[in-house]
């Protein structure tokens, strides 16, 4: 078995619910359940969830084979700056052809996929992102 | 007590399909005059528990070659190299050993491209980052659109590629000794839209070796080993912008300024895995104009850097010391150092660690 149902559950908060960090300290906030801010090294934080909501600050087309095709095809790769004022990274799924996905396109986070121990093995789901349709 | 570097060898960066871990080990010390003539070893390795199913590679390759010295391996992703050579120059400052053999080596080719793609990856947070299906040259090409949106252009990231390979056509070590055009760029594979192939480093197999010794070698060249430092970096994804890497623009700037350097007389091996990192790097230091002109620029990377010399990444950081000890007092590719001071600069993924090494011949 390659991946481990434990090392998924562990971050499950961040990988499934987008929790992010807040320093009551310095005041920024980090991507992701941490125990320590990125920023100052204080330790004083507490947590939120983020509504996953956010925009395309940078995004890239990835062409990089990095497994074999079935696993990784090409994706959209994408700095995110959720509505919080948190960056994180990921992709961008369920773009419709006649859609684009550059700076400023609104985003919404969605429970996807990300690997799993093929074919019978377990499954690493977590927060991807895909365009906020506008009505 | 100081630390000098008084000899070393480089083994061809290439693929190495017939030899293994402790052939290549073996390769690069026979060559090397007083390598084995040690009293601790250093092993710079990255990913030999990936790349060859094989834990404790220090002791392994120190029972190979015979010695039963102390050893111990580094790892520290893509500077693992300059890593290993800041705990020699420890060793021998502190009394621990009078003579560190510093021996990087790395196996990348022994599986598909792809393969050895993905344990290179591994260099970002798995959980954070490669999960999230986020790869190095996903960074490298956000990166690049940072730059070109401040208007740097497309040929200036081409100019540095071209540049290495011209300057890996007389490294006879070099894995890509060959010339590229601009016009390769337009037919070259995209890793990440706008990155290409050509704006990637080579990955091959490959080992190094210098010598840290307490003392200079009076029958033989010797360097100083005057400065090193280190520095981690905010995650990328957290920084202002993913091309800030704020890291190694604040350890290049401080040995510039602490030691009166100007890059244009000084050797420098600067950490080229993707076009856009060195030119961010340059950049910052006010070494770069709009036009992107590397001409005064005549001691840098003389290698070809990891663009065409090529990335052995656990030993990169070895053969980039090897090859500023050969500038600082033999030649490298035609030249030698007019300067007393050579630089050594490394990094992991985009900007995670930075290190910085100063030679003083």
């Amino acid at each position: 078995m390659k991946l481990s149902p434990a090392q998924i559950w562990r971050i499950r908060e961040s990988q499934y619910r987008l929790v992010i960090t807040v320093c009551e300290s310095c005041g920024k906030k980090s991507a992701f359940k941490r125990s320590v801010c990125p920023f100052c090294g204080s330790g004083n934080v507490k947590h939120m969830e983020s509504e996953g909501l956010g925009r395309v600050l940078e995004v890239t087309k990835v062409l990089y084979r990095w497994a074999s095709s079935d696993e990784r095809p090409p994706s959209l790769v994408a700095v995110v700056e959720l509505d919080e004022g948190v960056k994180v990274v990921g992709e961008i799924v369920g773009v419709g052809t006649d859609e684009e996905v550059k700076e400023g396109t609104r985003v919404e986070a969605v429970l996807r996929r990300y690997a799993s121990d093929d074919p019978y093995g377990v499954i690493y789901y977590g927060i991807k992102f895909k365009p906020l349709k506008t009505a | 007590m100081g630390a000098y570097i008084v000899g070393g060898a480089v083994a061809k960066v290439d693929r190495h399909f017939d030899r293994g871990y402790r052939d290549l080990a073996y390769e690069v010390t026979k060559e090397c005059s007083g390598c084995l003539d040690v009293d601790y070893i250093v092993v710079s390795s990255a990913l030999p528990e990936l790349t060859a199913h094989q834990v404790d590679l220090g002791t392994h390759i120190a029972q190979w070659l015979g010695r039963r010295v102390p050893v111990i391996r580094v790892e520290s992703g893509e500077t693992s190299g300059l890593a290993a050579v800041d705990l020699a120059a420890s060793l021998v400052a502190s009394g621990r050993g009078r003579k560190v053999l510093v021996l990087g080596v790395e196996k990348v080719t022994d599986y598909p491209t792809y393969t050895a793609n993905y344990f290179y990856s591994l260099m970002l947070d798995y959980e954070f980052e490669v999960l999230r299906g986020v790869s190095p040259p996903a960074y490298a090409a956000l990166a690049m659109k940072e730059l070109m949106k401040d208007g740097v252009r497309r040929e200036c990231f081409s100019s540095w590629a071209v540049r290495m390979h011209e300057n890996a056509a007389s490294i006879p070590h070099a894995m890509l000794r060959f010339k590229i055009s601009y016009d390769s760029f337009k037919d070259s594979q995209v890793l990440a839209e706008p990155l290409t192939l050509h704006d990637s480093f080579a990955l091959g197999d490959g080992a190094a070796a210098v010598v840290v010794s307490n003392s200079p070698d009076p029958k033989a060249s010797s360097v100083e080993i005057l400065f090193s430092a280190a520095e981690v970096e905010l995650p990328a994804y957290s920084r202002e912008r993913i091309s800030d890497l704020n890291a190694s623009s604040k350890l290049l700037k401080l040995s510039l300024e602490r030691y009166g350097l100007d890059l244009r007389r000084v050797a420098v091996e600067l950490h080229d895995s993707y076009t856009p990192y060195p030119i961010a790097i340059l950049r910052s230091l006010g070494y770069l104009d709009s036009e992107c002109n590397l001409s005064e620029l005549e001691y840098l990377n003389v290698s070809g850097g990891l663009k065409a010399r090529g990335h052995p990444i656990g030993a990169t950081g070895i053969y980039q010391v090897y090859e500023v000890f050969k500038l600082l007092t033999d030649k490298l590719g035609g030249k030698t150092s007019p300067s007393d001071y050579g630089l050594v600069h490394s990094m992991s993924g985009p900007d995670n660690v930075s290190r910085v090494l100063i030679l003083r011949r």
